[in-house]
């Protein structure tokens, strides 16, 4: 092979490689996106040419689904979670990239930790206390255990951001007769302001996903989607049809973020000095 | 207005001392210059001047007021920082703008201020962009019309021009000293380049390993230096030093050559020191002794020659018409009024 044909090989390679990546991660997705435009007869069979239908998006948010109020649950806990965690998140990780104290070290890798302990270890002592001080069921009680889950990852990524302004910029601010909060309005959070959105992000796509805790501490009134899609089994078997239709409400926002942070990671990652 | 007082300034990061019990007064309207070397404490003490470094012993006083607990904002000064220290977020106006703004200053008033700093660094073009889009001059241009958008106490400038190309420097030096005549505010001004210091200060302070060598008018420091660092530190090309001996009121080279009188007692070991425009070019044998040129330059206003001396080498400065070659002899003559003395050992200046 002479040096030019080689080189068109191995494109050829790279694109190959790159096309069974995407149709295996796609597959899924395309099967349900075409399965929620079915009818439920049309559904069983791997059918590319149908004619599409809208009904399954009608049933799913009438009786006995009504996912209309399913979505609202999700919506307030993903929403509420994310503005209670980033300002908090955003403060943390101010003082843990910028003030040295006791323990500091210590403290971020117990905070890191908390990530690697296994949900269903603890979702037990979640379940009794819950039940104890009535917050089974309810909308608070899944945004407490949702900002259990997104803080110290908030924390961590905003810490990253904020390590990346230069400590010039604010010892300028601060010479310049700024005040510490000053200087993290005026000066850090513009700074930082890609990067807070892309982890408020971040947090609102884990609590949205958000299952495990979700199954187990609700049951009627404060169901989210996801635990939502289990009601789609029926005496006849898994309703396909509505709950692909289902799924797909619930990625939409997840389309639309992903579209959102992929812009905003970018300009997150080289905001950095100016020099 | 306000005079600065370091009393007994030390910092240390473990067992690093960065600035070594250090006593300075810095009087009111006063433009001192902080020269040395890379790494010797300039911008520590600047820093802890402005508060932006804790200082481990010592006291800093800014006009009457003991300002070690005070924050930087209330300490009344305007910093230029070494690596600028720019709002990337915001235009090069709001970067003027912000210390007025964030002071508090009428809204009416920030405009006019803000476009005269510009116009005095010459960055009037430049006020709707992001420093990102500037030059590393055009930033730290930025950075000086943010300190002088304000009449603070004190001026803290850290290597203000060092970015700035060569002629540009040369403006902006006159104009950062036509400025401070102006303004009349104390000023701490930080810099590697012999001519800033020479031609800006009042007075330099020559600090090295956090020891500040000497304190003294630029005129002191080049034609009285305290010692040995601080006479090879000034002056460009730096002072000759030359090893030796003093016998019978003559000084020797350690290889033997009987080279100038000298009014001091004798010792072993001494340094002696001139500077390369006390010394007379001659054709060969005219001079108090003969060289061999090692190389000729010529800089266009003056020409160097550094010649062999024994083992060492020896920096002259010649007319600028003369002409010379490579492995040329000439005769040199050193000027017996302006000759240094010094004791290798210490370092310390022997007066003669
Ligand atoms: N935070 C720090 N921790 C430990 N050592 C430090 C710290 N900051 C500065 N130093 C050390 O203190 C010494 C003095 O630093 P400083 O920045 O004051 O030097 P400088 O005179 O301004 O040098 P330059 O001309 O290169 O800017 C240096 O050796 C530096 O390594
Ligand atoms: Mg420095």
């Amino acid at each position: 092979m002479t040096g030019r044909q080689r080189k068109q090989f191995w494109r050829a390679v790279h694109a190959a490689l790159i096309l069974v990546a995407m149709f295996v991660m796609l597959v899924p997705i395309v099967w349900i996106f075409l399965a929620a435009f079915k009818t439920h007869v049309d559904v069983y069979q791997l059918k590319l040419f149908f004619t599409p239908t809208l009904e399954n998006f009608g049933i799913v948010f009438d009786d006995p689904y009504r996912l209309g109020q399913k979505l609202f649950n999700s919506t307030i806990v993903a929403l509420v979670t994310v503005v209670i965690a980033i300002p908090i998140a955003t403060l943390a990780a101010y003082s843990f990239s910028r003030f040295s104290m006791r323990g500091e070290t210590m403290m971020l890798v117990i905070i890191l930790a908390t990530q690697f302990v296994p949900a269903v270890v603890i979702i037990l002592p979640f379940f009794v206390m819950f039940r104890d001080i009535g917050l089974l069921d309810t909308r608070v009680g899944l945004i407490l255990v949702n900002l259990a889950i997104v803080m110290p990852f908030a924390i961590w990524m905003i810490k990253g951001f904020i390590d990346g302004i230069p400590m010039d910029t604010e010892e300028a601010a601060m010479v310049d007769g700024s005040s510490r909060l000053q200087v993290i309005r005026n000066i850090v959070l513009p700074m930082a302001a890609p990067g807070l959105l892309t982890s408020g992000i971040f947090c609102f796509i884990i609590a949205w996903n958000e299952f495990l805790f979700a199954l187990i501490l609700t049951n009627k009134e404060a169901v989210t989607l996801p635990i939502g899609l289990a009601l789609f089994k029926g005496e006849e078997g898994d309703l396909w049809n509505l709950l692909s239709a289902a799924g797909i409400i619930i990625m939409a926002p997840m389309f639309v973020l992903a579209l959102m942070i992929r812009k905003y990671f970018v300009q997150g990652m080289t905001m950095g000095a100016v020099r | 207005m306000a005079e600065i007082k370091l009393n007994n300034l030390t910092k240390r990061w473990g067992d690093f001392v960065g600035v070594d019990d250090q006593s300075l007064h810095i009087k009111d309207r006063e433009f001192l210059v902080l020269l040395g070397p890379s790494g010797c404490g300039k911008t520590t003490t600047m820093r802890m001047i402005a508060g932006l470094e804790d200082p481990t012993a010592g006291e800093i006083w800014i006009g009457d007021r003991m300002v070690n607990d005070d924050l930087p904002k209330d300490r009344d000064v305007a910093m230029v920082f070494q690596n600028y220290g720019l709002y990337p977020h915001m235009t090069i106006f709001e970067n003027i703008a912000y210390p007025l703004r964030v002071r508090g200053v009428d809204k009416s008033e920030v405009k006019p201020r803000v476009e005269k700093a510009a116009e005095q660094v010459e960055l009037t073009q430049f006020l709707d962009r992001k420093p990102k889009a500037l030059s590393g001059g055009q930033r730290q241009r930025v950075a000086l019309a943010r300190a002088i958008v304000r009449t603070p106490k004190v001026f803290l400038m850290d290597e203000p021009l060092s970015n700035l190309d060569a002629k540009l420097r040369v403006t902006m030096r006159a104009e950062l000293k036509h400025l401070s005549r102006e303004l009349q505010i104390t000023t701490v001004y930080v810099t590697h380049d012999q001519i800033e210091a020479m031609t800006l200060a009042d007075r330099v302070a020559v600090m090295k390993h956090g020891v500040i060598q000497q304190l003294g008018t630029p005129d002191e420091i080049y034609n009285d230096p305290a010692n040995l660092f601080v006479a090879g530190f000034i002056g460009s090309p730096a002072m000759n030093l030359i090893n030796g001996s003093v016998r019978n009121g003559m000084f020797v080279t350690t290889g033997g050559t009987q080279l100038v009188k000298l009014d001091a007692a004798d010792r072993a070991k001494a340094i002696l020191g001139v500077r390369a425009d006390d010394m007379q070019v001659h054709d060969a044998g005219q001079g108090d002794i003969d060289v061999t040129i090692y190389a000729f330059e010529n800089t266009g206003e003056s020409t160097l020659l550094t010649v062999q001396w024994g083992k060492q080498r020896v920096i002259a400065r010649g007319d600028r018409h003369l002409r010379k070659d490579q492995d040329e002899v000439v005769g040199i003559s050193l000027d017996p009024d302006h000759l240094y003395l010094f004791d290798p050992e210490t370092e310390d200046r022997i007066r003669i």
